[in-house]
């Protein structure tokens, strides 16, 4: 059997975050370069991104995982934009 | 002026909770209104709601919302809007709701909606069972938005929903998957009615700002676009 394909590989991997109910983020882009996978977008808890690379890890135990997926800004916004 | 509060896709769980509360314990400050573009929960569960209930709780203003696709993901969409409604956040599908802002009024219609792309990209209603049930949902739920937006008698009109009216505010995202993140229906419906502003979410890598092919001022509200508790928006009434 031929390696899986980067390609094939973006798609499992993204399959598998959207319907783990671990995690079940559809807001999070794949990136594959070689065996290191990138990981960016935005989730809601500290413990949301973590949960991400554990997926990964069962899905893919051999990849390098960089998680560069941020917890969302809760803070009052800065401004008003006035709609005239 | 009308100040409007938005964000969607929030999705709340039980690790979340909290998370939005220093921010709204302000609202006031900030807004006459909140509305919420769907997406309040991660997979749809009652438990969930519950979270979104007491986030969103006894806030000094009224609290209009439409579910998103994750609300839908557990088969339990009227568990969590019951849930939601009990605690006074007013869940929009096909309706619309009138309120009274600083003697004005202000009527805010809201659906879900659905896929199936932009004019002269989409789907149609043709073919196999499945893809006629695809598109037949889309066009179910625009037309409940024009119903709802008929019903309005206001001073200003706003459309709530969570995928989008037009393309421009998908900007960001992969075109590929425009279709699964709006349809051109809710934009014509948006368009023939007369709309003051149109909120969605949905579209996490997308923009805020767009505007429909009728001059309706679209805004995605997605939380991961706005990058804060919520967006505010001031409008001339």
């Amino acid at each position: 059997m031929n390696e899986e394909s980067p390609q094939y590989r973006v798609a499992h991997v993204r399959r598998a975050l959207a319907e783990d109910p671990r995690t079940a983020e559809m807001g999070v882009r794949v990136n594959v370069r070689g065996e290191h996978l990138h990981l960016s977008g935005e989730v809601a808890t500290e413990q949301r991104r973590d949960e991400l690379e554990q997926v990964i890890v069962e899905l893919l135990p051999d990849v390098e995982v960089h998680n560069d997926v941020r917890v969302a800004d809760t803070r009052e916004p800065a401004r008003l934009e006035e709609l005239r | 002026m009308i100040r409007i509060a938005a964000v969607g896709d929030v999705h709340l769980g039980e690790d979340a909770r909290g998370r939005l509360r220093p921010a709204l314990d302000h609202l006031a400050d900030h807004a006459d209104v909140l509305l919420l573009a769907g997406d309040l929960t991660r997979h749809g569960t009652v438990e969930e709601a519950h979270v979104v209930a007491d986030e969103f709780a006894e806030l000094p203003v009224p609290v209009v919302a439409v579910l998103g696709n994750h609300d839908h993901h557990s088969d339990q969409a009227d568990d969590v809007t019951k849930v939601l409604e009990d605690h006074g956040i007013r869940v929009l599908e096909g309706e619309g709701v009138t309120l009274e802002i600083g003697g004005r009024r202000v009527g805010v219609a809201g659906v879900k909606g659905f896929g199936g792309g932009f004019a002269g990209k989409c789907a149609s209603n043709f073919g196999e069972p499945e893809m006629k049930a695809f598109v037949g949902h889309t066009i179910e739920i625009a037309e409940r938005l024009r119903s709802a937006l008929e019903s309005l008698d206001t001073d200003l009109r706003i459309a709530l929903t969570h995928y989008s009216p037009i393309p421009e505010t998908l900007r960001g995202e992969p075109p590929e998957i425009y279709p699964f993140l709006g349809c051109y229906q809710l934009g014509e419906v948006i368009d023939d009615c007369g709309v003051d502003l149109a909120l969605h979410g949905h579209a996490h890598f997308g923009c805020e700002q767009g505007v429909t092919p009728g001059g309706t001022r679209v805004r995605n509200v997605a939380q991961p676009v706005i990058r804060s508790a919520f967006a505010t928006y001031g409008l001339e009434s």
